[in-house]
């Protein structure tokens, strides 16, 4: 244990001040400058991050790192960051991916008027994210994951003259704010169960709560996990969030923020392994999750919307891990997933600014013979995703799976194994209907359709921003800026998977494993030998990959025509099983005609009605006691003639 | 002071605030109004001095000069407004003088 190690506060710290410097001059300085302020604050975060790792490692397993920063005064309640293997892990991936997103969006970003804005809000968020991981509790927590949904909001509605950004921002807090009462919540139980809100004081004693409590409180995180990971069944944000900035889908919406989720379930595992119903209804959550993804995933058109449901299905895959007490594992997917997603929504970017603003794939093709670079690093994050040896989404894909058998989870197994046959599938459609086949053409009245089309969509294109001018004018050429970020993703995407070769290296097992052994050391009992298991799953996991990419190849490859065959039950899919519809008519229009009875009823009948009442009865009242005042003097001597009678007569008959 | 004088000064001062009392009522100049009121004034004094001769002590006395000198008060503005009263209308009826109904 080392407290005091003030050093920790300078990663979340550094963004924060870089977010306010930014923001002050956005207008005065000029754009390198602001770019280049809010990179060095990230970057100095992730040497931070890696000066902390460094002594934390030093501390060889014997404490954590810590900084109290604020005290209210009284025990279990204060503002502290915590440094240990998983906060850490956390911290790395969100600092260094970060940083390689900030530098990508230096130029990607550079012909939008808001450049200045849009590093504050990137700075602001990695300040939130790396609060939300490195607090030392419940409260620094709650304090993160807030700032984070602000973060989220501002940058999915960054585009805030387009209704559909400033639509999807608040349909993106709103999901947010369930789930952040769901943790509030729950917090208030922990306080009230433990009396304490740190996790050092919490989660050691996690068992010695009642049962029905720690089933409150598991579910209650839960329900926070899954509004911000965009799970089922709050995951209808996510796809929407696709209207902010390519940079930001890939930062916040697949790299680091929806993993907060993630985060919560590894962190705060004691609870859900104390709680009855803890682990089951995470792994539950994952794999219907994991599979949902996939599924709608198939049937999306946009480029975007498809990384989406797939961010979506392979969180799921990390909340199955955790739900089955995975927890390296599903850390280690985490990262490779923040690698290999990141690497695709960054190709996507250049797709879309490639195709000026279009993100139909349905529309594009032949872009492997335009830009080489893109399929090349696309085709490296795609492969990662699927999960094909060596890229870094097998080791970490096939640790989870396994993981599922191993602990005795048969039906979980064969949910895991479809989804990530699917995935296999959409990604190789995706892959080919973008890189492979016939360039759409440019010129035409066909063509002029679509890209007015695309103009009416996307929001590039309807600013008139110059970006696609500007890129027109080389459409073979990658800016450095943008390619430096995405080559080295693709090589983290295509190498990390060393960290954690079955038999050879565990990296992640023995670094994080120190945090999960400190409360337990009890191991799963194994129900299926771990060796078979493992040969088992990595055949299966092959083989329904490799016939998911035939297939896939066979019906989207270079010979289809047009767009492909349109898959049975296209709409359903397309339309995300109608989630959206649901709510709209449980959740929205139910609470839109109350709020319309509430505005043209009860407010103007009730409300003023009390109020005009009030005032009517005493004008007639006034009118009524007015009639009493005649004006003539003597009938008011006699009133006082009578009324003194009275009180005399009162008097006398006492 | 023999009880039969006190009767007939208390009998005097009823019979003079009664006669007061009604010239208010029943009485709508605003000239005989006053002159009731100042008979109720009287009567009143005279009631203060008759007891505070019967118990021989002097707040009778004193509250009788107040009463004589808000009289003259209250007759000075009175006549002042019946002068008034009379400038603004061809007759004096206190019942025409009745802007304040409600």
């Amino acid at each position: 244990m080392e407290n005091g190690y003030w050093l920790l506060a300078l990663i979340p710290g550094l963004p924060l001040l870089g977010a306010a410097a930014v923001a002050a001059a956005r207008n005065r300085w000029s754009k390198p400058a602001l770019a280049g302020t809010a990179c060095a604050m990230v970057g100095l975060a992730f040497i931070a991050t890696v000066v902390a790792l460094t002594r934390y490692l030093g501390l060889d397993g014997a404490g954590t790192l810590q900084a109290a920063l604020w005290s209210w005064g009284f025990e279990g309640v204060g503002l502290g960051l915590l440094g240990d293997a998983v906060s850490l892990w956390f911290a790395l991936v969100v600092t260094g991916v970060g940083l390689l997103i900030h530098i990508y969006a230096a130029n990607y970003m550079a012909d939008d008027p808001g450049y200045g804005r849009f590093f504050a809000e990137l700075n602001y968020f990695i300040f939130a994210m790396s609060l939300l991981v490195l607090a030392d509790g419940f409260l620094g927590m709650l304090v993160g994951w807030a700032n984070v949904g602000l973060a989220s909001y501002l940058l999915i509605g960054f585009w805030n003259q387009r209704p559909a950004a400033a639509a999807a921002s608040r349909k993106a807090f709103w999901v947010n704010t369930v789930g952040e009462v769901g943790l509030i919540l729950a917090m208030a139980l922990v306080w009230n169960a433990y009396g304490s809100l740190r996790f050092a004081d919490v989660l050691p004693q996690a068992g010695s709560a009642a049962p029905t409590t720690l089933n409150a409180i598991a579910l209650l995180l839960l329900v926070g996990a899954v509004a911000k990971s965009a799970q089922l069944p709050l995951h209808v944000w996510l796809p929407d969030a696709m209207q902010g900035p390519t940079p930001v889908s890939a930062l916040i919406h697949a790299a680091t923020m929806v993993t907060a989720g993630v985060y919560l379930a590894v962190r705060a595992f004691p609870i859900f392994e104390a709680a009855p119903v803890g682990l089951p209804a995470v792994a539950a959550v994952g794999a219907a999750s994991a599979l949902f993804g996939a599924v709608v995933a198939v049937g999306q058109n946009d480029i975007k919307r498809v990384l989406a449901f797939s961010t979506m299905s392979q969180v799921g895959y990390m909340i199955l891990g955790a739900g089955v007490g995975a927890y390296s594992a599903a850390l280690f997917h985490f990262m490779t997933h923040a690698f290999f997603k990141a690497l695709l929504f960054l190709g996507a970017g250049i797709v879309i600014h490639h195709f000026h603003g279009e993100q139909d794939i349905r529309r594009m093709g032949g872009l492997g013979r335009q830009l080489p670079f893109a399929y090349w690093t696309f085709l490296i994050g795609t492969l990662a995703l699927i999960g094909l040896p060596p890229l870094s989404g097998f080791f970490s894909k096939d640790e989870i799976v396994v993981e599922l058998l191993v602990t005795g989870h048969p039906v979980l197994w064969v949910l895991a194994v479809a989804a990530a046959g699917l995935t296999a599938f959409y990604m190789t459609r995706l892959f080919c209907l973008v890189f492979t086949g016939q360039a759409p053409q440019a010129a035409g009245a066909k063509g002029r359709a679509a890209r007015e089309a695309a103009a009416a969509r996307e929001p590039e294109a309807t600013h008139g921003r110059v970006d696609h001018g500007h890129h027109a004018h080389h459409h073979h050429g990658v800016h450095p800026l943008q390619a430096v970020p995405v080559v080295l993703l693709a090589v983290l995407s295509a190498v990390a998977g060393v960290l954690w070769i079955p038999g050879v290296t565990a990296v992640p097992e023995h670094f994080l494993g120190r945090v999960f052994s400190q409360y337990h050391t009890a191991a799963h009992a194994a129900a299926v030998a771990p060796e078979q298991a493992k040969t088992l799953t990595m055949a299966v996991l092959l083989v329904v990959a490799a016939l998911a990419m035939i297939l896939g190849v066979r019906l989207y490859g270079p010979g289809r025509q047009g767009a492909g065959p349109v898959l049975p039950a296209a709409a359903v899919l397309a339309n995300g099983f109608y989630f959206d519809d649901l709510y709209r008519a449980a959740f929205v229009r139910p609470w839109r005609a109350l709020a319309a009875h509430v505005g043209q009823v009860i407010d103007p009948h009730v409300v003023d009605g009390a109020v005009n009442g009030m005032a009517r009865l005493a004008g007639t009242l006034a009118a009524g006691l007015g009639r009493l005042h005649g004006g003539y003097v003597r009938r008011y001597a006699l009133a006082l003639l009578a009324g003194t009678a009275v009180i005399v007569l009162y008097f006398v008959m006492l | 002071m023999p009880g039969m004088a006190v009767q007939g000064y208390l009998v005097l001062s009823a019979v003079l605030f009664v006669i007061g009392l009604v010239g208010v009522l029943v009485r709508r100049s605003p000239l005989v109004t006053l002159m009731s009121i100042e008979l109720m004034w009287g009567a009143a004094a005279l009631l203060f001095l008759t007891f505070s001769r019967l118990w021989a002590a002097m707040d009778g006395h004193v509250f009788t000069f107040m009463i004589v000198a808000v009289g003259a008060a209250e007759a000075a503005v009175g006549l002042a407004l019946i002068v008034l009263i009379f400038r603004s209308r061809d007759k004096a009826d206190v019942d025409d003088v009745r802007a304040l109904r409600g």
